[in-house]
């Protein structure tokens, strides 16, 4: 747990588990966020579970009420950029849960 | 009272903060869509935005740097905001001029500055009468 977390609150149970496909929600962008503007609407891998933490756009304006689990999300880098010329490289980023939804395929 | 010249000059350079992108007038009546999702986008998020070949140096920390990343942590422990908070303010709330134009933990002294004064731990003429005060402090010396 980091210094300044809340103690003894229970976040939502995770949805995804390590090899899950997941899509990047493409919700609309202002003020702020944590979740990139290249992943958006993106499908990936859930390639780990990390930790729970606040929502960022809740945390960024004090509102600090609710736990989420947090995933590193794996990307192939030719999904992200098409003209990416290396067809193995991979990016990651991390992502609490309400930024992604699963992709049944 | 600032010399003519230096105000003369001050009024330049923030004319030359004008946006790069040179439009007929400002404040349009409309902004066609790929237009507004530019201006919304959050300034933190740099990536794939396509940019020259920067000299990579390294840099020693600076007292002041020190002394700002102290203090910022300082109000963190205390409770007065987050790191998500001080993110938000120092890298997204100043806007791009002030972005991409003051040093790294310029931005962080700016937004402890501006949460300060924003939560009412120290109004603005207090703080503007505190740096005039230690401004005249260090003259002196």
């Amino acid at each position: 747990m980091k210094k300044n977390e809340p103690q003894g609150m229970s976040a939502a149970p995770a949805r995804f588990k390590v090899g899950d496909r997941v899509q990047v929600k493409n919700m609309p962008n202002m003020f702020y966020t944590r979740t990139q503007n290249y992943v958006r609407g993106a499908v990936g891998t859930i390639a780990a579970l990390t930790y729970q933490d606040l929502i960022p756009e809740d945390e960024a304006f004090n509102y600090d009420g609710r736990l989420e689990q947090y995933y590193i999300v794996r990307f192939r880098q030719k999904d992200l950029w098409e003209e990416y010329p290396f067809e193995n490289d991979t990016l990651q980023t991390e992502s609490p849960d309400r930024w992604l939804e699963p992709v049944n395929h | 009272m600032t010399s003519r010249p230096e105000l003369r000059q001050q009024y330049d350079i923030i004319g030359s903060f004008q946006p790069a992108l040179h439009l007929p007038q400002n404040w349009n009546y409309e902004n066609p869509a790929p237009l507004f999702r530019a201006y919304m986008h959050p300034p933190h998020d740099v990536g794939g935005q396509q940019d020259v070949p920067v000299h990579y140096e390294e840099k020693e920390e600076e007292q002041w740097e020190l002394n700002t990343y102290v203090t910022c942590e300082v109000l963190g422990w205390r409770g007065v905001w987050t790191a998500e908070e001080r993110r938000r303010r120092a890298d997204n709330d100043l806007g791009y001029t002030l972005y991409l134009g003051m040093p790294y933990y310029g931005r962080w002294i700016w937004s402890a500055a501006r949460m300060l004064v924003d939560k009412k731990h120290i109004s603005l003429t207090e703080l503007l009468e505190k740096i005039a005060e230690v401004k005249a402090r260090y003259e002196k010396k």
